[in-house]
């Protein structure tokens, strides 16, 4: 699937799964909530900040094998710089933001970054429970 | 996300949320909790029984309202959470800081 925002936004990508979901009965749906989930907290993720100001071009990528979940994403946003993804910290308390990268290292099994070229790379990987 | 906003007497408003809380609806729903607590219905009951999809930028809107409303002495409990909203609570342990509750006379009981 090929977006662009804007006009495209999270719905767009929640709209898609659940076109993917229809095709996949057999995912228990905790593995739906927790990999939908993670999914659109790296979408608003790549919106929210990589975006320059001249809009973003996402290229997404969603596969479902008998065992595992797995989406990839390109963007032509700005670099991510030297993400930790596997060093994010919840935040505290009251705080209104900062959960989304946290929220996707407890949901998936691998989350990576990478830039390749002149576009962000990013991989979720979630292995099914059932 | 579709809502509605009703009083509920005693300072309570019912404000029940139907659909997705996420990056595209959260500023409206800080706006609707906003204006309720200005309206004196500082006790925001927020229904989430027909949510089907809560991230990080609907959390924040949640965590705003209750803010907003502890601010003018009043509280925001949550009203039956459905299960993708209850697993991005307990994940992110918010679930210690908004109360759930069963039902509106359960967050807000009549005195």
């Amino acid at each position: 699937m090929d977006l662009s925002s804007p006009p495209d936004d999270i719905n767009t990508v929640q709209d898609l799964m659940q076109d993917v979901w229809a095709t996949a009965p057999n995912v228990e749906m905790i593995d739906r909530f927790s990999f939908e989930t993670a999914l659109v907290e790296l979408a608003a993720n790549v919106i929210a900040h990589a975006d320059a100001g001249l809009g973003i071009s996402c290229s997404l990528t969603v596969t479902i094998a008998p065992d595992r979940i797995d989406a990839e994403l390109r963007d032509s946003g700005q670099p991510g710089g030297d993400l930790d993804l596997d060093n994010t910290e919840m935040p505290d308390g009251l705080c209104e933001s900062g959960r989304g990268l946290p929220i996707i290292r407890a949901l998936v099994d691998e989350f990576h970054y990478d830039r390749v070229g002149l576009v962000n790379r990013w991989k979720i990987s979630r292995n099914l429970r059932s | 996300m579709e809502y509605t906003l009703s009083d509920h007497g005693d300072g309570v408003a019912v404000l029940s949320v139907a659909g997705r809380l996420n990056m595209v609806t959260a500023m409206r729903f800080r706006e609707v909790v906003a204006a309720a607590v200005a309206d004196g219905s500082t006790r925001v009951a927020v229904d989430l029984s027909s949510v089907t999809f809560l991230d990080s930028s609907g959390l924040g809107a949640l965590i705003s309202g209750l803010k907003t409303a502890r601010q003018s002495g009043g509280d925001l409990r949550l009203v039956a959470p459905t299960e993708q909203v209850q697993l991005v609570l307990k994940l992110t342990n918010m679930d210690r800081v908004l109360a759930e509750y069963a039902d509106i006379d359960a967050a807000f009981p009549r005195g």
